[in-house]
């Protein structure tokens, strides 16, 4: 194995420790809603919702780095430019996620000053990290961008993943300095915030984890590299083709002129066609090789991605991206249902499905099978599909309650946030929330284990 | 927009998006095993997106240029799954000659 192998081995590791994190801090916070006095004066709601948002870009982010760091050795067929200066930023990155997770939640908020905005929160939704993590996450992304392009040149080797890939770091790093400006005016200050928001997690992101599931679908089909490269080239071309000024539909309350209510509503409506040809292709090679494939867990939950990022971005995407709808839905459990189904099919699935992969390699499996990977497969996708479902019930309540009959004022939020039907939706949402954690559990005791007791257990029946 | 016609208008959109899909991916399995009922339900659900796109267009408040674009969409929903499959087949007929 390679060094950088070894590397993303910690990556993935990490990833989910974090994952088991975020899980936890959004049943912390589901909880929050059943019982707001839970915590009082010692936890604030909004620092667990932070916890939770951020650790699931962290734990993805690392995912993608760690498939990253595993796929590139073998693509460029030997060890990557730079590696120890990225082993060394490993455990500074673990470092300082630790730090602000602990300044988060033992000094939570400061004051509206420079030394709050640099020691403990940038105030920044989904960037909250203070400025001196922000400047960390640029340099550990600078040194992953050195190792991809460096190795590059010394092997003066470049395939058409990797030429993606490096296209794509460039907007990647580029976009994240948006995170640091402290714009005083809201509308001006959301205008650049949402390039970073929508553009990482709808563009970059999504061309990231392109690459990712061209190598991944290379390892476990055996697909050729000229079909997975045809592939990813039209793949990247409509989901950038929409996802770019998709963008729109961030901008259409926050200030920005009218013409971005039509920009939005046409280049989002557009978003679900190419999720549309994704699930015929899951079909398509899941046909073709009739279901057989060496690690069973891998394949479905690449299957899974397809199927998850239709429904999540497209149909519940679909259901508010029209400015008549979303002038009511936006920021409502509605559209925070849409971005757990969404940010679940598009991409935690995909890095799951390369951890399974990674797991055969690492310990030399000939098939990756079992009974727990099953239940945790189901425990996690039926846990996520019962919240999503809880949430856009509660959702609905609000839009038609709070939005639509008392028009948004202060006596209107209280009524929505008393409904019945909003209430129960937060109740179902925990306990689909406890089955999603025991899916969780589930999972990490199957990438422990599997592989490890069938000598054992083989061992045990050649002394019989 | 009344509360009762938002709703309605999501839940339509959603279902609208759902059931091109279902169409796509019962095509897709049709093609796949080789089977003609599974081909008459392709139609038949993407009949029911039709339906749910008239829906949409009659029974909703939203704006002429959505309706239009709800239009537009479902005939590239029509269109993607046998184009998609085509090429998909192609492909890796070109792949496997080569």
């Amino acid at each position: 194995m390679y060094r950088s192998q070894h590397l993303a081995l910690k990556y993935l590791t990490a990833a989910i420790a974090l994952f088991g994190v975020m899980t936890l801090a959004g049943l912390m916070a589901a909880y929050y809603y059943i019982n707001p006095d839970f915590l009082f004066g010692l936890l604030h709601f909004n620092i667990t919702k932070i916890l939770h948002i951020d650790t699931l870009v962290i734990w993805l982010l690392m995912g993608f780095i760690g498939a990253i760091y595993w796929f590139l050795p073998e693509e460029f067929g030997r060890e990557l430019v730079g590696i120890w200066a990225a082993e060394i930023l490993f455990y500074v990155f673990c470092a300082a996620v630790a730090v602000v997770a602990v300044v988060f939640i033992v000094v939570q908020y400061g004051s509206s000053d420079e030394t709050a905005l640099w020691f403990i929160n940038q105030g920044r939704k989904y960037v909250e990290a203070p400025r001196w993590a922000a400047i960390g996450v640029v340099v550990v992304m600078l040194v992953f961008a050195f190792n991809v392009l460096g190795t590059a040149y010394a092997t003066r080797r470049i395939t058409g993943i990797t030429a993606v890939l490096m296209i794509d770091l460039v907007p990647l790093i580029l976009l994240y300095l948006d995170a640091f400006p402290a714009i005083t005016n809201m509308s001006e200050d959301q205008f650049w915030w949402w390039w970073l928001v929508h553009l990482w997690v709808e563009a970059t992101w999504e061309v990231l984890i392109g690459c990712i599931m061209a190598w991944t679908v290379m390892q476990l089909l055996g697909t050729s590299r000229r079909i997975v490269e045809t592939w990813l080239y039209i793949e990247v071309a409509l989901v950038l083709g929409t996802g770019i000024l998709g963008l729109g539909h961030h901008y259409f309350w926050i200030g920005t002129p009218n013409y971005w209510l039509t920009i939005g509503g046409f280049f989002s409506a557009l978003e679900p066609l190419p999720l549309l040809r994704m699930v015929i292709h899951a079909i398509y090679d899941a046909g073709t090789h009739h279901m057989k494939t060496t690690n069973r867990p891998a394949f479905y939950w690449m299957m899974a991605e397809a199927f998850g990022n239709f429904l999540g971005g497209g149909v519940w995407g679909f259901m508010i991206t029209l400015p008549q709808v979303n002038l009511y839905a936006h920021g409502t459990q509605w559209t925070v249902s849409h971005g757990h189904f969404a940010f679940w099919g598009a991409y935690a699935c995909g890095v799951l499905s390369v951890i399974y992969l990674v797991v055969q390699k690492v310990r030399g499996l000939g098939h990756v099978n079992g009974a727990l990977w099953k239940w945790s497969f189901a425990a996690l996708n039926i846990g996520l599909i019962g919240m999503v479902g809880a949430l856009l019930v509660s959702g609905f309540a609000q839009a038609f309650v709070e939005r639509a009959i008392g028009g948004s004022t202060h006596e209107a939020f209280i009524a929505g946030q008393e409904n019945r039907w909003f209430v129960e939706g937060m109740v179902t949402r925990l306990i689909f929330g406890l089955l999603f954690a025991a899916g969780y559990v589930a999972l990490v005791w199957n990438l422990v284990t599997v592989g490890r007791r069938v000598p054992v257990l083989t061992a045990a029946s050649e002394v019989k | 927009m009344s509360g009762l016609s938002l709703l309605e208008t999501g839940l339509l959109l959603g279902l609208y998006v759902a059931l091109g899909g279902s169409y796509g991916l019962v095509y897709a399995i049709a093609h796949l095993k080789g089977a003609s009922i599974l081909h008459g339900m392709s139609f038949i659900l993407y009949a029911l997106h039709g339906l749910v796109a008239i829906a949409i267009i009659v029974g909703t408040p939203l704006q002429v240029g959505w309706k239009g674009l709800v239009v537009v969409s479902s005939a590239a929903f029509l269109a993607i799954p046998p184009i998609t499959w085509r090429f998909l087949r192609v492909t890796h007929e070109t792949e496997a000659q080569g």
